[in-house]
């Protein structure tokens, strides 16, 4: 498991002992992934927040369209696995869950310990804003010689 | 927006290619694709037609490399150019820390250029955004065509280049121009990242 807020593993620990589930992805509305556990290459979960987040902003504006508040939740069943994606607000703003599940699991347990796990993440956010903590000052100087490595210029 | 991990020490950024249909969006990325080592890109996702014409988006996403410590990576997204789209493109827009604003240089294209940049700041501003603060380069795509059917650089940077930002003349299907676009933009994202960036 990788979060990049510590606050946050303490309850996404808990509801991948309870769910069973075999990745999770928390991120924010945007794509940008906030944490995972079970993926092995970090492509693969940027590419999986980017789907799942266009899944939800997609479905949040169809809500819009017919004048409904936004779809709490979508499941897809599939041969092997499941797929349960929700978006849900946080003291830090909206971010969005993505969960899959095995024959280990069931739909019903994931929806369970999600509600919990978003109760969780709700009492344990940080309230204060965010420090000003800013990169070094060397980040500027090694970013145009690592640009002259990649682009070979 | 920009996220900096300074406990695991990551860097991911978002940046979007913009511009009318068929100016050469998704051809940015597929020669980007063809070209970045295996090791340093992933998977590039698709979300298109039949017919190949982007439906939702194009998604690559690539690691620049550690810089300071931090193991940047970038995601690069394009829109669906095609005017019907706007929909989508508004929600791709979403968490932009860049544009590449991708023009077709054709002058019979001259019109759509100029009303998908009117799109992208209306699309900006209903994400909160000032197109004027936002780290933007202009790439004038199929330089490689004669020159009767083009306009130039120059003339293209006269009609669309506001804010007089970088421009780079290009034909993406060749491949020039291409990393040069990409990394005027990184450029920007990144300065604009070391100068005040977000914890996490």
């Amino acid at each position: 498991m990788r979060a990049v807020e510590p606050w946050v593993e303490g309850p996404l620990a808990a509801f991948l002992d309870e769910s069973a589930a075999r990745l999770t992805l928390l991120m924010t509305s945007a794509g940008q992934v906030l944490a995972q556990h079970g993926f092995t290459r970090a492509f693969d979960v940027m590419s999986a927040a980017a789907l799942g987040a266009g899944i939800m902003a997609s479905t949040d504006e169809l809500a819009r369209l017919m004048d409904a508040p936004p779809f709490r939740a979508l499941a897809h069943q599939g041969v092997h696995h499941g797929l349960f994606l929700s978006g849900f607000d946080t003291p830090q703003g909206r971010w969005i869950g993505l969960v899959v599940f095995g024959p280990e699991s069931s739909l019903g347990l994931v929806q369970l310990f999600f509600q919990r796990l978003v109760a969780d993440l709700a009492k344990q956010a940080p309230t204060e804003a965010p420090s000003n903590r800013v990169l070094g000052s060397d980040f500027e100087d090694e970013l145009n010689a690592s640009l002259r490595t990649l682009f070979g210029q | 927006m920009s996220l900096v991990n300074f406990t695991s020490r990551e860097i991911t950024c978002k940046i979007v290619y913009y511009g009318p249909g068929r100016s050469g969006k998704t051809s940015n990325l597929q020669y980007i694709y063809g070209r970045v080592p295996e090791a340093r890109r992933g998977r590039m996702v698709s979300l298109a037609t039949k017919g190949d014409r982007t439906l939702f988006f194009d998604f690559l996403p690539l690691e620049l490399g550690t810089i300071s410590g931090f193991v940047t990576r970038f995601q690069l997204y394009t829109v669906p150019g095609q005017v019907y789209y706007n929909a989508t493109r508004k929600l791709v827009l979403q968490g932009a820390d860049g544009i590449v604003f991708v023009a077709d240089s054709q002058a019979r294209r001259f019109d759509d250029n100029l009303e998908s940049l009117q799109n992208l700041q209306e699309n900006l501003l209903a994400h909160g955004v000032d197109i004027r603060e936002l780290p933007l380069v202009y790439q004038y795509n199929k330089q490689d065509l004669p020159a009767d059917l083009i306009l130039g650089p120059d003339e293209l940077d006269d009609a669309l280049n506001f804010r007089a930002v970088q421009s780079f003349g290009a034909d993406c299907l060749s491949g020039n121009g291409v990393f040069e676009t990409l990394r005027g933009i990184s450029e920007l994202v990144l300065k604009r990242l070391a100068a005040g960036s977000r914890v996490a």
